[in-house]
């Protein structure tokens, strides 16, 4: 029987380089940037997610939405046909209307602002899924259904009867690995960052390209900004 | 006072157990049973066997928790206006509305149990309450209107069972003295119990009112009408229990009482009009699609029939009838006014419940995920989604409804419903 | 599941036991405290293993594989490329290959078939029963009819050259006939060999960033180059113009700044439109013309074929090289041109391009001739915007601008794709395109170039000590004279078997549900004695089978890969045993060949992955061999780059050094490819004589050939068959996490007016049909499809339809008999025209619709196709 190895400090020395969260200030505040223009449609962050969480069928924390008719379907915009894709998991709100209403406190704010969920004290009264205006909260409705007949991912599955959602993959930032959405996005359209620290690229990105939170006006300060796609310009 | 006129032949044999109250038990017994059977067996396979997912999340249970706890509120305010603004008129059926309104809350509180994924888990609620959780807050004012019911019942009671010797009267005597407390305890309790009612109605209201993410739920007048439809279908229900009991012979009043509360329900009906009209005038005239537009599904599209539904019939129709006074003259045509009244506050919380949950916020496809592994050909992704309750939450319903049922017959059976003189 | 509540308190036992306090934060269940369980740490493996992603896209991409209890629990890109452009490449797909791997689909024992082919009724067997049937049979039907006769059919050898090479190995060893897949997947794009005597040449995915102009012509890299479109991104980033030329709006029109429309089939139009109007406008590079291609070079007015230096000057020896005739406009004199060396004829930059001369000769009447590239202008000149606009629905307008833009901007690069190249006429849509980028003077440099992105075909390293034994080569035969028999104009160089085939050894493929004209394949099988499929899945391909052999994944074994798009050498690393009795490749061929003939066996067999890697790298080893240096050891610790230029760019040599073209396509000997650009430049002008005959020797537009087999005014509806963002062709199909987003079920994009004209609604259940199949799917109506189209990604297998194999059952096997001039298998060599396929659409009954979509689930429609 070998030796178990994390997966973490077991990758390879350019793997574990490649997924350095990297600097950071002494307090960070973990955020994100989604760059709507890079962004192809493809779901890889949402099949990572589901790999690395062991997330059952039915279930997903990471979405792509399309901004458009149907899935990977346009929009006729005055003629003219239109598509973005819009990847959509927890914001990790500041002002968290989940954090709000749980009835329990199983799901809080945790270190570096993440809103995190405890599995164990969750009653599954779904108050949180009503409360989020993002939808990216899933409850374990029955018994997990999987395309493979044993657990797959990093974490242990959760109970039946509770809440789950996308944990920033808090169990390898403990490990100083960004999320694994962020490190398997093949367009490279995600970056990973302390929005505490003012310097930091994801700050910069939102300053230069004008970044935006979903649903802003509700106030629930996201902590995922959205770099907005360019304007075409034609021949 | 005209005791005992509308007493039949029939009633006085509930005294005495005959068969048909056996055979009656016994029916709500089986009910029972299949319901905590059914209970059982969602606990096992978990909350897919109910036809509530993700998009979804709510269902008939919470929805019979808020009617309940209209129902019960309702009763409540009902009993204590009568005490409080001098409606003596309504002293014969105090007691019987602080009854309901007990049973009410005591269903409501039954389906949160079915509700929520861990049942196990329900002590969490008060090892780790989140202050700044509605839902905290409700269950606050549940147990806290819980107990005010209850000893409103014992007040009410208590007297009645000095009388006869029992222990449930904890000792206390009928000497002047205590008479003269327990008014007072009565008029004390009156003035808690009503704002308690209105508050009880008014959080479970703010569930929902206060939450942001749904932009149809998300307006101030979200309390108020909740508290106008307790005022509805706590008074309808009160006043076809009445009818029922008095029926039954265990309750004496006249056709005039009847016909007053009818009228009295006609305005209730028509505050709760009145707030559903600007409710809707104010979501809908700036005519701005929100959230997959609600209020457009709401006035024609999906909802649209049980939506009509509730203004014409469960209004408009009950509204009529209680107006007109040749009509609620006749204790039948109120009773009709009073079941027509609670189906359609029925419809009315599904409504507001349903159609507010329908469609999610960020209104884009696929949509939210289901929750539950996809049929094959089909995706896992939902924009929108019509939930109709699945066998199992109507069997669990139909368990805690018929629990009800069996606590309101026992408690007509041995409570003293009849206020002495 | 009692089994995975075991499994899962095992799991958290075993991490309890190791992790210790951290990890059982999340597990151990205890007395809860206030506190709340944040959670610290993963889930320890057994082990991660560096390996590679191997189905036939062009991605090998470098995966880490994370073990757990001998099962694959994680698969994450390996992110860890020298060049940190490259990271982390990889796609949902290879993301997910874990659910296959271990999936119900998993072929875990030899089968044997007990019912009728096709019925998928099959028996289990041991390795030792079905090695001797397959063995005896072979070596019957071999001694019988020839080896020749026996087929053995394997996708992509370049995505894994060890074993998919065995393949070659043993039909070397045994002389039966190897079948060909780039040319029969219809991504050999016909317009290079033609062009630049090269089998395929591109540009690496990196040198996108470099560029100022994209004109993606049939290319969609936003669904089908996954890995790969962040460069064109980085690009654009920088202010590079992106312009999308597709019939449907596909995921990369909608990241263009401009997207044009054409009718399906008429993008050679476009590009000959385009080049009229740089050239009318003087923007032409006309010293490239001069220095790189055939432009200058004469071609006589009575043959039609190039003038030599042999026409002009008497005892020019029969064996030496053809020497061509270029002309000085002011000395008024022929200028001989050498093919030894590129370079403007003469080295004046004033050389005759075009106008008709009259060449003396010694001893005889002058000869008239004419510039090749007069040639070329008078057929572009046809090509004014308004010709444009009639031919390919393109505005005039656009055209105009487009290639105003397109000349303006340096260096410009021409990405074409399967749209483009999938047509019988493909390969003039390809020289089409060559002329506009030699136009523009954009060949040869960074950021510029006319690339071709369909299939994985490059053989990047020298293959030959593993693929042909002893020098003895497998004769190689291309799969569509499988599927077809014999053409009457096929290449008399095609080994084509003297008694016909009367065996087939499927490896690597889903062919009978991904040959073009299925039906008609299915029509050959019968004449066969014996069909053997290996897979790793029970496709419809293995459903036909007599054996059927399990493989391995590209988990579950070793090979060595490297790829077109991205040239690194890597190592396919078995990540864990193989599941259930499956086998490698190597080991499968291994005990056939020892079945039947132990001492070749011995021999030649007795060698195993890493000795064959080995071999493969110190033969290409050599000083500026392409594994210079690159050891073993080497590719273990991770990716290694070829010893290429960096960015790769193909024709450096020709355009920087001047030697003339082609440069060697690996693994055909250079002289073999040679023969395709006797001139050694550039070819516009083509001189052999079917070129001529058919009106074909410089670029031109041919209406689609399956106009002529299913009329348009009855076949109104053009059937795209393009490859899907949800798949790897075929592979894919029964991905239970993919078929969560797409809805799991074909679809059929439809223009709104087409649907409506036959009275479809979206989600409808539809009938495709057209004289050779039919098929029944799912309507997917939107205006993102072009009008007069139908579009039906393939791949799906045949058990996802309503009715039919699949859109295979439409497609046309027809041979170009341009494909037929010459014959290097893979190279110049017969392309199929997936696309070049007519069919009319119709609602069927309500019936098939009952197949089961939930209550509440998503509606139809709006779903991959």
């Amino acid at each position: 029987m070998a030796e178990p190895v994390d997966p973490i400090a077991g990758l390879p020395e350019a793997s574990r380089r490649y997924g350095e969260v990297g600097p950071h200030s002494n307090a960070p505040r973990w955020g994100m940037v989604v760059d709507q223009e890079r962004c192809i449609g493809c779901w890889s962050c949402g099949v990572i997610c589901k790999s690395e969480n062991d997330v059952p069928l039915g279930m997903w924390w990471n979405r792509i939405l399309t901004e458009g008719e149907a899935l990977d379907t346009p929009t006729a915009d005055h003629g003219r046909l239109e598509m973005h894709w819009l990847p959509l998991a927890c914001q990790h709100c500041d002002n968290a209307p989940c954090v709000k209403v749980c009835p329990v406190g199983a799901t809080y704010h945790g270190d570096g602002g993440l809103v995190l969920q405890d599995s164990e004290r969750c009653i599954g009264c779904r108050y949180c899924m009503v409360a989020c205006p993002y939808g990216v909260r899933t409850f374990n409705w029955g018994a997990p259904d999987r395309p493979t007949d044993f657990d797959t991912g990093m974490v242990p599955p959760r109970p039946v009867g509770t809440v789950e959602k996308c944990t920033m993959c808090v169990h390898r930032l403990a490990d100083g690995q960004v999320p694994s959405c962020v490190w398997s996005c093949p367009a490279q359209a995600r970056i990973f960052g302390d929005v505490a620290d003012p310097e930091s690229r994801v700050n910069q990105l939102v300053r230069d390209r004008e970044g935006e939170r979903l649903l802003e006006e509700r106030g629930t300060e996201p902590k995922v900004w959205f770099l907005p796609p360019r304007r075409r310009r034609g021949l | 006072m005209r005791a005992g006129v509308a007493a039949g032949g029939r009633g006085t044999s509930l005294r005495h157990p005959n068969s048909a109250l056996v055979a009656w038990l016994a029916f709500l017994g089986v009910v029972m049973i299949v319901g905590f059977g059914a209970w059982v067996y969602q606990t096992q396979q978990g909350l897919a066997v109910t036809a509530m997912r993700n998009t979804v999340m709510w269902g008939q249970y919470i929805l019979f928790f808020m009617f309940f706890v209209g129902l019960s509120a309702g009763g409540l305010i009902v009993a204590s206006s009568g005490r409080l603004f001098g409606a003596s008129r309504m002293k014969p059926i105090v007691r019987l509305a602080v009854l309901e309104a007990t049973i009410a809350i005591t269903l409501a509180a039954a389906f949160l149990l079915p509700d929520i994924g861990r049942p196990e888990r329900i002590w969490h609620l008060f090892r780790y309450p989140n202050l700044t959780s509605p839902l905290v807050w409700d269950i606050a004012i549940v147990s806290t209107y819980l107990a005010i019911s209850l000893i409103y019942v014992w007040l009410y009671a208590r007297a009645d069972l000095a009388r006869s010797g029992s222990r449930l009267a904890l000792g206390t005597g009928t000497s002047p003295t205590t008479m003269e407390r327990e008014h007072r305890a009565k008029g004390i309790l009156a003035w808690i119990g009503l704002p308690a009612a209105v508050m009880l109605h008014s959080i479970t209201a703010w569930i929902f009112g206060l939450q942001i993410s749904r932009g149809f739920w998300y307006s101030a007048i979200m309390a108020p009408l909740f508290v106008s439809s307790a005022l509805v279908s706590g008074l309808a229900l009160v006043i076809l229990l009445a009818l029922a009991v008095r029926r039954a012979g265990r309750l004496s009043f006249g056709d005039d009482l009847v016909a007053w509360l009818g009228g009295l329900l006609g305005v209730f009906i028509a505050v709760e009009a009145f707030f559903v009209l600007a409710e809707m005038l104010t979501a809908a005239y700036p005519a701005a699609p929100f959230e997959g537009d609600p209020v457009y599904r709401l006035l024609f599209g999906q909802f649209a029939p049980f939506f009509w539904f509730e203004v014409v019939v469960g209004l408009g129709l009950p509204f009529v009838l209680l107006a007109v006074r040749r009509l609620r003259a006749q204790p039948r045509i109120v009773a009709a006014a009073a079941v027509i009244a609670i189906v359609g506050i029925y419809v009315h919380r599904l409504n507001i419940v349903l159609n507010g949950l329908s469609v999610s916020p960020v209104g884009l496809p696929p949509g939210v995920s289901i929750g539950t592994a996809p049929a094959s050909g089909a995706s896992s992704f939902a924009m929108a989604y019509w939930y109709v309750p699945s066998i199992v939450e109507w069997l669990i319903a139909a368990g805690i409804l018929a629990g009800g049922a069996f606590l309101f017959t026992l408690a007509v059976r041995f409570l003293p419903l009849r206020e002495e003189p | 599941m009692p089994v995975r509540r075991r499994d899962v308190l095992k799991g958290g036992l075993a991490v309890g036991a190791v992790a210790g306090a951290a990890a059982g934060g999340w597990i151990g269940a205890g007395i809860l405290g206030p506190q709340r369980r944040t959670p610290t740490g993963s889930l320890p493996v057994d082990r991660i293993v560096r390996t590679t992603c191997s189905p036939n896209c062009t991605g090998s991409c470098g995966q880490l594989a994370f073990v757990r209890d001998e099962r694959i629990v994680k698969i994450q890109q390996a992110a860890d490329y020298p060049d940190a452009a490259y990271n982390p490449r990889g796609c949902m797909k290879g993301l997910s290959y874990h659910l296959q791997v271990h999936g119900p689909d998993r072929i875990l024992t030899p089968l044997v078939r007990t019912g009728d082919r096709g019925s998928g009724e099959f028996r289990p067997a041991t390795w030792e029963e079905a090695l001797d049937q397959i063995a005896g049979d072979l070596r019957r039907i071999g001694e019988e009819h020839g080896w020749d006769s026996i087929h053995v059919f394997g996708q992509v050898p370049g995505s894994g050259y060890v074993q998919k090479g065995a393949n070659y190995r043993a039909c070397a060893l045994l002389g039966m006939s190897h079948g060909t897949s780039f040319d029969f997947n219809g991504d050999l794009p016909m317009g290079m060999p033609i062009t630049f005597g090269v089998q395929n040449a591109e540009h690496e995915a990196k040198d996108w960033a470099n560029s100022r102009f994209l004109l993606l012509v049939g290319a969609n890299p936003v669904e089908t180059r996954i890995p790969d479109v962040h460069f064109i991104w980085d690009a654009v980033e920088r202010g590079a113009r992106l312009v999308v030329v597709d019939p449907v709006f596909s995921g990369t029109a909608a990241k263009a700044d401009a997207w044009l429309q054409p009718k399906p089939g008429t993008d050679a139009a476009l590009a000959l439109g385009l080049v009229r109007q740089i050239l009318a406008h003087g923007a032409a590079d006309e010293a490239f013309l001069r220095a790189y291609t055939d432009a200058p070079l004469l071609v006589r007015a009575d043959t039609g074929r190039r003038l030599r230096e042999r026409d002009l000057v008497e005892g020019i020896a029969a064996d030496a090289p053809d020497r061509f005739v270029a002309w000085d406009p002011a000395r008024e004199e022929p200028i001989i041109v050498g093919t030894e060396r590129l370079g403007p004829p003469g080295g004046l930059a004033t050389v005759a391009l075009d106008g008709q001369v009259a060449v003396p000769r010694s001893g005889g009447a002058a000869i008239a001739a004419r510039p090749s590239f007069g040639h070329v202008r008078d057929e572009v000149d046809r090509w004014t915007p308004e010709r444009v606009e009639a031919v390919t629905g393109v505005p005039a307008a656009s055209v105009v601008s487009l290639a105003r833009a397109f000349a303006a901007e340096k260096p410009a690069a021409i990405l074409m794709g399967g749209g483009a190249n999938h047509w019988f006429h493909g390969d003039l849509t390809g020289r089409a395109f060559a002329l506009l980028s030699a136009v523009t003077g954009n060949i040869g440099r960074s950021g510029g170039g006319y690339s071709v992105y369909v299939g994985q075909y490059r053989v990047r390293v020298d293959t030959s000590p593993w693929w042909s034994p002893g020098g003895t080569k497998a004769p190689v035969v291309p799969s569509i004279y499988f599927v077809r028999g014999r053409t009457p104009t096929m290449h008399p160089k095609v080994p084509y078997p003297a008694a016909g085939f009367k065996a087939l050894v499927c490896t690597f493929a889903n062919m009978f549900l991904q040959s073009p004209d299925v039906n008609r394949l299915h029509e050959t099988l019968r004449g066969l004695e014996l069909i053997v499929v290996v897979d790793h899945q029970m496709t419809d391909t293995v459903r036909w089978a007599d054996v059927v052999l399990p493989a391995t994944t590209w988990y579950e074994k070793t090979d060595l890969t490297a790829t077109p798009l991205h040239p690194f050498l890597q190592l396919q690393q078995a990540a864990i045993a193989p599941v259930g009795e499956s086998r490698s490749e190597v080991a499968i061929w291994r005990e056939i060949v020892r079945r039947i003939d132990p001492a070749l066996a011995a021999e030649w067999f007795d060698i195993d992955e890493d000795e064959a890697i080995r071999q493969i790298l110190e033969a290409g080893g050599g000083p500026g061999g392409p594994t210079e240096g690159i050891t073993l050891d080497h590719l273990r610790a991770g990716p290694v780059r070829l010893r290429v230029p960096d960015p790769d760019i193909p024709f450096l040599a020709q355009i920087r050094d001047l030697e003339p073209f082609p440069p060697r396509s690996l693994p055909a000997p250079l002289e073999a490819t040679a023969a395709f650009v006797p001139t050694g430049r550039i070819e516009f002008y083509k001189e052999e004589a079917r070129f001529l005959e058919l009106g074909e020797q410089v670029p031109t537009h041919r209406e689609p050939y399956d106009d002529g087999i299913h009329d348009p005014a009855d076949w109104p509806l053009v059937l795209l068959s393009p490859h899907s963002k949800w798949r790897i062709h075929s592979t894919y199909s029964n991905n239970a996490w993919l078929a969560e987003i797409h809805g799991g079920r074909p679809t059929v994009l439809l223009h709104p007016d087409d649907a409506a004209a036959r009275d479809i609604g979206d989600g409808d259940p539809i009938r495709v049909h057209n004289t050779r199949g039919s098929l029944e799917a799912w309507a997917h109506v939107s205006e993102a499809a072009g009008r007069g189209t139908a579009t039906l990604p393939e791949g799906w297998w045949s058990r996802y339809f309503g009715a039919g194999k699949g859109v295979n059952e439409l497609t046309s096997s027809e041979v170009n008999p341009i494909h037929e001039v010459h014959f290097v298998a893979n190279m110049w060599s017969p392309s199929t025209g997936w696309k070049d396929c007519r069919c009319e659409v119709e609602k069927v009954g309500a019936s098939v619709a009952a197949a089961a979509v939930p209550a509440g689930a998503a509606p139809p429609g709006g779903v991959d196709g």
